[in-house]
């Protein structure tokens, strides 16, 4: 299972010379199974670059997306694969109770703010709202569990033999609640998380930030340690930079974050804060 | 270990550890899976004494009765409405408490259904009635 990150950052696209080496594209990560199968999660303009790698005839794409904000599905309309007849894509997403996925992304890919519809999308598109149990994609066994965010969210673990991902890149486990305290059962994200090779996990905010933005719906950076300390996962990544974090801002957040994670008993080869276009082999 | 609570029971806990009021969450089954703080000290006992209760042990245990003195039926018990009906109910009724005490209590209780419509549990909030005269009430 080899793992890519197209885009890390949160909220909006932050491109400049203050972001160039952590990236300024939004969340999307690629995962390519040992069979070739391609899941992406999330649509952030991240995307765009995946799409333009996926040249030719591509297989079958399977999207996941955590949740509709905008920076987790603006990338949707700039995916080139979206724009040949010969793609299959199949989009994962919440279930929601107001409307369906395909309405809810619709409103997105439509006039005034699109030139075009989903239903113009020359490829096979279709949308399936993420099941409550277990299922498969290629090689891989998928869950999806919600999560806590604003809106109906979801975090999601793909596992192919014995190697996992879990990726939750919006989450605010810590929102009323003490994670070093709360007993497993009553930690969002949990179950998801517990073991896996590789936690994916959002840690926009530094801690003197977060008071300024409780309720929001992401950690900062003591309930991201935190959280990733409690579940046990072998490796993290802290995803979903702030656009006001510059590169300098976050090699030193990211020094700052090693630091802690050794006080809570992790390895500071284990944890590392997500870079644009990297590559993880989980093997 | 327990089994993963959804993550709308998590949000009620956080919410309800976070406030004053008294409050009760149980879950899709009934049992009673946590009470805050306001809620033990009217109770006389704190959520981490008592732990996790079946709906028969928290309706024996709590003893709402009605002004007459008469137990009331645990159908006609707010929550309870909540969980088999799944609609919100209201009630004046007593309780009493693990130390003896009587209270005279308002309780309004409400479902829990998730935004895929999944009923996850539900809750209920208590208000004393003497304090809701100390506030005018």
């Amino acid at each position: 299972m080899r793992i890519k990150v197209w885009g890390a950052r949160g909220s909006v696209p932050s491109p400049g010379p203050e972001t160039t080496r952590y990236g300024g594209n939004t969340s999307c990560v690629q995962v390519t199974l040992s069979d070739g199968t391609i899941v992406v999660m999330d649509a952030g303009t991240g995307i765009r670059n995946l799409g333009l790698t996926l040249a030719g005839p591509a297989p079958r794409v399977n999207i996941l997306l955590t949740h509709l904000h905008l920076d987790h599905i603006q990338g949707l309309m700039f995916f080139a694969p979206a724009f040949r007849p010969q793609t299959e894509i199949v989009i994962w997403g919440p279930k929601s109770s107001e409307a369906s996925l395909e309405s809810r992304i619709a409103r997105y890919i439509s006039a005034p703010l699109s030139p075009v519809e989903v239903r113009e999308l020359p490829c096979d598109v279709s949308f399936r709202e993420a099941p409550a149990t277990e299922w498969e994609i290629g090689p891989a066994h998928l869950r999806a569990a919600s999560v806590t965010h604003r809106g109906p969210t979801l975090g999601y673990r793909l596992t192919e033999g014995d190697r996992s991902v879990c990726y939750i890149p919006d989450h605010e486990p810590g929102l009323g609640a003490s994670l070093h305290d709360l007993t497993p059962e009553w930690i969002s994200g949990y179950d998801l998380a517990h073991d896996a090779s590789l936690l994916i996990h959002d840690c926009q905010y530094s801690d003197d930030e977060y008071p300024d933005h409780v309720g929001w719906g992401h950690s900062p950076l003591r309930d991201a340690l935190t959280f990733a300390h409690r579940v046990e996962s072998e490796r993290v990544l802290l995803f979903h930079h702030d656009p006001l974090h510059s590169d300098d801002f976050l090699d030193a957040f990211a020094g700052t974050a090693t630091e802690r994670w050794c006080e809570l008993g992790g390895a500071a080869e284990r944890l590392e804060l997500a870079v644009e276009r990297r590559e993880i082999d989980l093997g | 270990m327990e089994g993963q609570r959804s993550l709308e029971l998590i949000l009620a806990r956080n919410l309800l550890s976070s406030i004053s009021t008294p409050a009760f969450l149980v879950d899709a089954e009934g049992v009673l899976v946590f009470y805050n703080e306001s809620a033990g000290g009217l109770l006389g006992r704190r959520f981490e004494e008592a732990g996790k209760m079946s709906a028969e042990e928290w309706g024996a245990a709590f003893g709402p009765f009605d002004n007459h003195g008469q137990p009331i039926p645990f159908e006609r018990l707010p929550l309870t409405i909540a969980l088999r009906e799944g609609r919100p109910a209201h009630a004046s009724h007593c309780i009493h408490s693990q130390t003896g005490e009587q209270h005279d209590i308002e309780v309004s209780a409400l479902p829990l259904v998730s935004t895929d419509g999944g009923f996850r549990g539900a809750l209920a909030i208590f208000w004393p009635m003497a304090e809701a005269q100390e506030y005018g009430g």
